[in-house]
């Protein structure tokens, strides 16, 4: 041994045993953990097995149906209804959000009450229902109708409920209203056909359509039915010997999601969208461009639009001549057509149902139907009474169950004020409001998906909603509460003690009444359905135009007015608690978490302001700041702000965010005259939206419909590809390849798959800040691309699209996953591994499409947003990257269903949540293998609309998208 | 430490000896304020890579679409740096070129603790980082291997090799030095050269296979100067963005890492000699040569950016070329102009003979060297991905504290190994100066005549 450090052979042997005996001891057992909750389950509960639930959704008045899934007795996914002929199996971004109020962890847990210092008191249901049965009899031995119901319309039965316990406190003050009313369109159709009723309406049957401020793609009256009929309205037919669309026009102060998928956006100021309706019948009667057997006096209906020629209208609203006198051409010479409007003045309402009248298209694309009646609502005159009598302290208890007057009713109703002067305000409801803020009884109320109640939003449609599960908090219905209220009152003789036993009473009295027939069946058919559809019927309608006084050109537009309109995913305020909904970029300005005001770059120069500054808007109302950005999306002298934003309590997701444009507002309008300035103060205004410019590259793509009619494929800048450039032997795929085709034409850009895709997969959010840094975690998104300037005759006038993994036969993420995280399936899927995934980033970075998303932070779902998580679906945890897997675990649960049931899969048996949501049905997935599936065959039949995103990479992507389709400008 | 006695203008091998061993003595307050400020700044680094991985990688600024940005950019920065050192050591040794004897061990020394901080990144960029050896093809029961397809494997086989090849290298050259280290100290210190040196008792046998085995090590070091910045640079060019996807990145990447290399040996050698006192045997010479190194591959580099330009514009592709407009005039199109006047306008002072062998300048001009090549590699990885091939996923970047702190960190670390060795182990390799003692005595001749 020489010198140095030397180890004799006792110590190395005694150094490695011990090594090795420490190396042996085996890791302690994991606790035993519990896998399934149950010893006994429920008799619906299969652990593992979904049941499905029919129900209806609350989140708008359209009253779509709904079918829950629930898993382990707790609701993790809504989709729509198939029975339902409203969605008719769509659900809107809207709807799949409902189960974020459902689970919101800020949902009243027990009746509290407020003392006199303002502190709140938690107290126990006997002795909140004692207080409220004390209070409300105490009121009605004051005298007649000092007991109201103030709330938002719930369905008939709830309505009849309402009414009886009033009415069991000697009141009759029930208001039901909605926040953004029908009462503009309500009050033009009692005018001329003497009905207070909204019509039906069949875009599809209309070969051009002119929108004056209605946003029917978004939120005026039922946006997923008139979605699914425009979608078809816009697809390619076969028109007097060549391919033909739709075609449609909005006219308008703002270029929103809906006038944006429109050929044509007329920019006119807020309120005189009637003036251009006018005056567009105008030429229509001058030229005769109408039906000779409409039932009208043309030369009377002549003399009464006189003022309405185009030249003066030109010149009062600053729209062109040659743009009236066309549009009336449009509408006039076709072959069917449709006029809707959505502002709040019944003229625009009262010119587009005439249009509709003049030209014969009343019974074609728009109609009354018959059949049981659409549900009340109550007219401004009668909410306005209930308001006054409450400031006049003729009211002493106020029971409120939705709406949020005191945030969602116009400045100039003052709501707060009169609620004040009410001695005893009960609130029941889910996440206190500021209406909660005023009120002394707080009751937690089972929200609509855990309750029993019905709908009735049009003619020979009802609803029926059920409970999908166990109540999450410790709430109850709001029926049971009124119920359970007047029962201790001693004139009370209520025909049911329950909520549950009153819809079930009201429905069987709707069973048919042939002779054998078991009314049980009928209670279980409807429950399974969804509700009763009764085949429409037209009802028969007679002009009647006694009433119709002839329109008054309206006053000069101020230099400078506001435009409040529902924001498309916040609705009128109700949805601002729901984080996947202040998450979702709005489609155009694709803006999240925050209100903004929309200015135009001449009127942004005008006020001296750039975007991100904060201006005060000011109105005769009120005011509001809201950062500005400026974008020619909106009319020179118009200030384009959201509603539904600037709750101050409303839950943590809704708090102090942006601003409540009703604050400036009036009673029944939504614009007004302005001023606004500077504050000087900014805030920036947080999208995920990088570049809206294409540059020419094939993301989204469009051709012009006269193109297609010829058979002529556009030019796009990308290079010539003549096939898939192989290095390697291809895939093979011996049963199945998954693939999609998206139909960019059918795609409004209103981010229902985004919603259904959050749900469905256990996509975390991440808040503003997170969004502001780039973490925005959705799977899919919508593109939204302005045209450049040049481009602008040869394009959409916004490039719509979902974006989604491209599921790509050569993908880049592939090769470079050091792991093998990301690999290949034999089904034609790219996977990824969760659990194999160390985070690289190497595979996003090497992504084209930019559709791979990295767990930045441990994602949370506060308690109980939890319980919406797919059990499907595994969660992931921090430092994992994620993306669309084509929903593998649908897929995977169809094969396993014909692995078990022995047969083959079957064409539409597997459908991804993004397909299964959109209301317009511009996503089918399938197989590739198989030519004769639906998506492989609206492929083959749309060829010339073929492209595929950047296909120039050879990424060889699986999805295949068709073209949006233009119309050519100057063409007829 | 007291003023250096001036070698003698024909130094014998003791007086080689003593002016290397004496900067091995025990150093002042004022070195161990350094050291201390160093391993500080590495603690404070430290603490925020755990947060980091305790959090996540959030609290860094990367996000959609810059995903890898500072954390890479020093990967590469380091790893650059590195093979320099081996040019030196290795390359040149089999050239048998005669200034390098000096430098080459204080270049070597770079390469290794370069190494050990690029090392740091590719587990520090890690979303989970626990599992960073599923990157290595050890035998598991689930049959897993990595994924030979992924360049960042083939990193993970570079990086490790020329850590091992460097650190044998090195350890083996470093040898006979320690021996004689050995000798010459006393107390705890000579246990400590005396395990270091492993027995080496300067016999005949010893020194055939020492030469025989040094001369296969640097045979085998030669190849990884090219090959590891290669595969480096190919997790670069083996991907799809514009910006990154060029077939020149090689060779452009391998002459920006000597050219950044050689100049970071020289600003660290610069005031190394000052200040420990070796002014005698890092000459004027030496550096005149190492500095024509760095005009050489400043050339090269600029002519590579040249082509880079042309070929983009040659090539036609609009996507490829609106990225390259954006780096050029972008929101971070200063980054490159920084970068053109740093690496390819300021090194054309070397032209100067005078200046080469200025030291002040020299030390300036290399600095803005390492400024200007940084730049070039944050400007490729992170402004690429900043202009990719998806207008609407374009987003700007900004650093974190977390990512500056954990930068700083690592040039401290760097730093404050480099000091450390500088102090323990022999700076100048006395084996290599002795070998050339000729051209060693012709050196300071001329360096003595100069300074009279």
């Amino acid at each position: 041994m020489r010198k140095g450090t030397s180890i004799s052979r006792r110590s190395f042997i005694k150094l490695a045993a011990t090594a090795g005996a420490a190396a042996a001891i085996p890791g302690c057992e994991p606790a035993a953990r519990q896998l399934i909750p149950y010893v006994v389950p429920d008799e619906n509960v299969v652990p593992g097995v979904p049941s499905f639930f029919a129900t209806t959704c609350s989140e708008c008045p359209a009253g779509c149906g709904a079918v829950a899934r629930i898993r382990e007795g707790r609701v993790v996914k809504l989709e729509g209804n198939p029975a339902d002929p409203i969605g008719q199996g769509s659900l809107c971004a809207r709807g799949q959000a409902a189960l974020q109020g459902l689970y919101n962890p800020d949902r009243l847990a027990r009746p509290q009450v407020r003392g006199d210092d303002g502190a709140m008191r938690s107290i126990s249901w006997e002795e909140a229902q004692k207080m409220l049965g004390d209070r409300l009899l105490a009121a009605s031995k004051a005298g007649k109708d000092r007991v109201a119901f103030l709330g938002s319309p719930q369905g008939p039965t709830f309505r009849k409920i309402a009414l009886e316990v009033l009415g069991a406190y000697s009141s009759s003050r029930a208001i039901f209203y909605e926040a953004i009313s029908q009462e503009a369109a309500r009050a033009a159709a009692k005018t001329i056909f003497g009905r207070r009723d909204i019509p039906s309406y069949r875009i599809d049957q209309a070969e051009v359509l002119i929108s004056f401020g209605a946003d029917f793609l978004e939120t005026w009256q039922s946006p997923v039915e008139l979605a699914r009929q425009y979608s078809l309205f816009r697809t390619p037919q076969k028109r007097r010997g060549t391919l033909a669309i739709g075609r449609a026009i909005y006219v308008g102060p703002r270029l929103s999601m809906t006038a944006s998928k429109c050929d044509d956006w007329i920019a006119t100021a807020p309120g005189a969208e009637a003036e251009i309706a006018w005056s567009v019948l105008n030429v229509m009667v001058k030229q005769r461009w109408v039906s000779q057997n409409s039932g009208f006096d043309l030369a009377a209906l002549a003399k009464a639009v006189a003022n309405f020629d185009p030249a003066a209208t030109s010149a009062r609203t600053g729209v062109p001549v040659e743009t009236i006198t066309r549009l009336g051409e449009a509408f006039g010479r076709a072959q069917s057509g449709l006029a809707i409007a959505g502002t709040d003045d019944s003229s625009a309402h009262l010119a587009a149902m005439i249009i509709n009248a003049v030209t014969g298209n009343f019974g074609k694309t728009v109609m009354f139907l018959e059949g049981s009646p659409a549900e009340e609502t109550s007219t401004p005159d009668e909410v306005n009474a209930v308001i006054e009598a409450m400031r006049g302290g003729k009211i002493d208890a106020l029971f409120i169950n939705g709406g949020n007057p005191v945030f969602a009713m116009p400045a100039s109703a003052r709501v707060a004020e009169a609620i004040g002067k009410v001695p005893f305000v009960v609130w029941a409801g889910g996440v206190p409001d500021e209406t909660a803020a005023m009120a002394k009884l707080l009751l937690p109320a089972h929200h609509p998906l855990e309750s029993w109640r019905d709908t009735a939003p049009r003619a020979g449609i009802r609803g029926l909603g059920q409970p999908v599960m166990q109540p999450v908090f410790d709430s109850k219905p709001v029926g049971d509460i009124l119920l359970g209220a007047a029962a201790g009152s001693p004139s009370a003789k209520l025909p049911w003690a329950s909520a549950a036993e009153a819809v079930k009473t009201e429905w069987l009295a709707l069973a048919p009444k042939a002779v054998g027939a078991d009314p049980e069946d009928f209670w279980v058919s409807v429950r399974r359905e969804g509700g009763l559809f009764e085949e429409q019927h037209l009802s028969a309608t007679s002009l009647d135009l006694s009433a119709f006084k002839a329109p008054v050109p309206a006053a000069a537009q101020p230099e400078l007015s506001v435009y409040a309109y529902p924001h498309i995913f916040l609705y009128d305020g109700r949805g601002a608690d729901k984080p996947w909904l202040q998450e979702l970029p709005e489609p155009v300005t694709q803006i999240v978490w925050d209100s903004w005001a929309e200015i135009h770059p001449e009127t942004a120069r005008k006020l001296g302001v750039a975007k991100d500054d904060i201006i005060e808007i000011k109105t005769e109302h009120g005011a509001i700041e809201a950062p500005v950005l400026v974008e020619s999306t909106v009319r020179p002298g118009v200030i384009a702000v959201p509603l539904g934003q600037g709750h101050r309590a409303y839950g943590r997701y809704a708090k102090d965010v942006g601003a409540n444009a009703w604050a400036m507002l009036a009673a029944g309008a939504t614009s007004a005259a302005a001023t606004a300035r500077a504050t000087g103060g900014t805030r920036r205004l947080v999208t995920p939206l990088g570049k809206s410019d294409m540059m020419g590259r094939s993301i989204v793509e469009a051709m012009s419909i006269e193109q297609l009619a010829r058979g002529v494929v556009p030019e796009s800048g990308a290079e010539e590809v003549s096939g898939p450039y192989e290095m390697y032997p291809p895939w093979k795929y011996p049963k199945h390849k998954w693939g999609m085709t998206i139909d960019v034409n059918a795609c409004i850009g209103c981010s229902a798959c985004v919603t259904a895709c959050y749900a469905e997969n256990n996509v975390p959010t991440v808040g503003k800040d997170g969004v502001d840094r780039g973490r925005i975690m959705s799977w899919i998104r919508i593109e939204r691309y302005f045209p450049p300037p040049k481009e602008v005759a040869q394009a959409p006038q916004l490039y719509l699209a979902p974006m989604l993994c491209q599921q790509c036969d050569h993908a880049p993420c592939e090769p470079v996953c050091p792991v093998f995280a990301s690999y290949h399936s034999e089904e034609g899927l790219n996977g990824q591994v969760y659990n194999r995934c160390v985070g690289t980033r190497y595979c996003e970075n090497n992504c084209p499409y930019k559709v791979r998303r990295f767990n930045w932070f441990e994602p949370e779902w506060p308690t109980p947003l939890n319980l919406q998580l797919n059990p499907d679906v595994t969660v992931r945890g921090v430092g994992v990257m994620e993306k669309c897997t084509f929903c593998v675990q649908r897929i995977q649960f169809a094969e396993l269903n014909a692995r078990t049931e022995d047969r083959e899969l079957r064409d539409g048996e597997i459908v991804t949540a993004c397909q299964q949501a959109c209301p317009t049905r511009a996503i089918t997935f399938g197989d590739s293998n198989d030519p004769g599936s639906a998506m492989m065959r609206r492929r083959e039949d749309n060829k010339l609309r073929n492209y595929r995103a950047l296909e120039e990479l050879n990424t060889q992507p699986a999805i295949t998208y068709l073209r949006d389709l233009y119309r050519e400008k100057g063409g007829a | 430490m007291a003023a250096a006695p001036k070698i003698p203008v024909e130094p014998s091998y003791r007086d080689i000896d003593r002016s290397v061993l004496r900067v091995m003595e025990p150093a002042g307050l004022a070195y161990w304020a350094w050291i201390g400020f160093c391993f500080t700044l590495v603690a404070i680094a430290a603490a925020l890579w755990v947060r980091q991985i305790y959090s996540g990688l959030g609290v860094t600024g990367l996000r959609q679409p810059v995903m890898w940005a500072i954390y890479i950019t020093n990967f590469v920065f380091w790893v650059g740096i590195a093979h320099s050192g081996t040019l030196i050591s290795a390359i040149l040794f089999l050239f048998r070129t005669k200034w390098r004897t000096a430098v080459y061990r204080a270049a070597e020394t770079m390469t290794i603790f370069a190494v050990a901080t690029a090392g740091l990144y590719p587990l520090i960029h890690l979303g989970r980082v626990w599992f960073f050896y599923w990157l290595l093809p050890y035998p598991n029961q689930r049959y897993l291997q990595p994924d030979f397809r992924s360049p960042l494997v083939w990193d993970a086989f570079a990086v490790s090799t020329y850590l091992t090849t460097s650190a044998l290298f090195w350890t083996m050259g470093l040898i006979p030095d320690l021996a004689n280290a050995r000798e010459a100290a006393a107390g705890w210190r000579k246990k400590f050269y005396t395990v270091l040196a492993m027995g080496w008792q300067g016999t005949d046998r010893q020194w055939r296979h020492y030469s025989m085995a040094y001369l296969l090590m640097a045979g085998l070091a030669t190849p990884l100067v090219l090959s590891v910045h290669s595969v480096v640079s190919w997790d670069f060019a083996m991907a799809i963005n514009p910006g990154w996807h060029s077939t020149i990145f090689a060779p452009y990447f391998v002459a920006g890492a000597i050219f950044s290399g050689v100049a970071m040996v020289i600003t660290l050698l610069i005031p190394m000699r000052k200040l420990l006192g070796i002014e005698d045997l890092l000459t004027e010479w030496h550096f005149d040569n190492l500095a024509k190194v760095v005009l050489l591959t400043s050339l090269v580099v600029s002519y590579a950016y040249l082509t880079e330009a042309f070929m983009t514009w040659y090539a036609g592709d609009p996507m490829e070329q609106m990225t390259f407009h954006m780096r050029y005039f972008g929101p971070w199109g200063w980054m490159y102009w920084v970068m053109v006047l740093c690496n390819c306008v300021i090194p054309l002072l070397l032209f100067s003979p005078r200046i080469r062998v200025n030291m002040r300048a020299l030390w300036i001009i290399t600095i803005f060297v390492n400024i200007g090549m940084w730049f070039e590699r944050f400007v490729i990885i992170a402004g690429s991905l900043t202009a990719n091939l998806e207008p609407s996923q374009w987003a700007g970047y900004r650093p974190s504290i977390t990512e500056i702190m954990i930068t700083i960190g690592s040039f401290a670390w760097f730093l404050g190994l480099f000091s450390l060795f500088s102090r323990f182990l022999p700076i100048i390799s006395m084996t290599e100066l002795k070998e050339g003692i000729v051209w060693l005595r012709k050196a300071i001749k001329m360096d003595r005549v100069k300074a009279a």
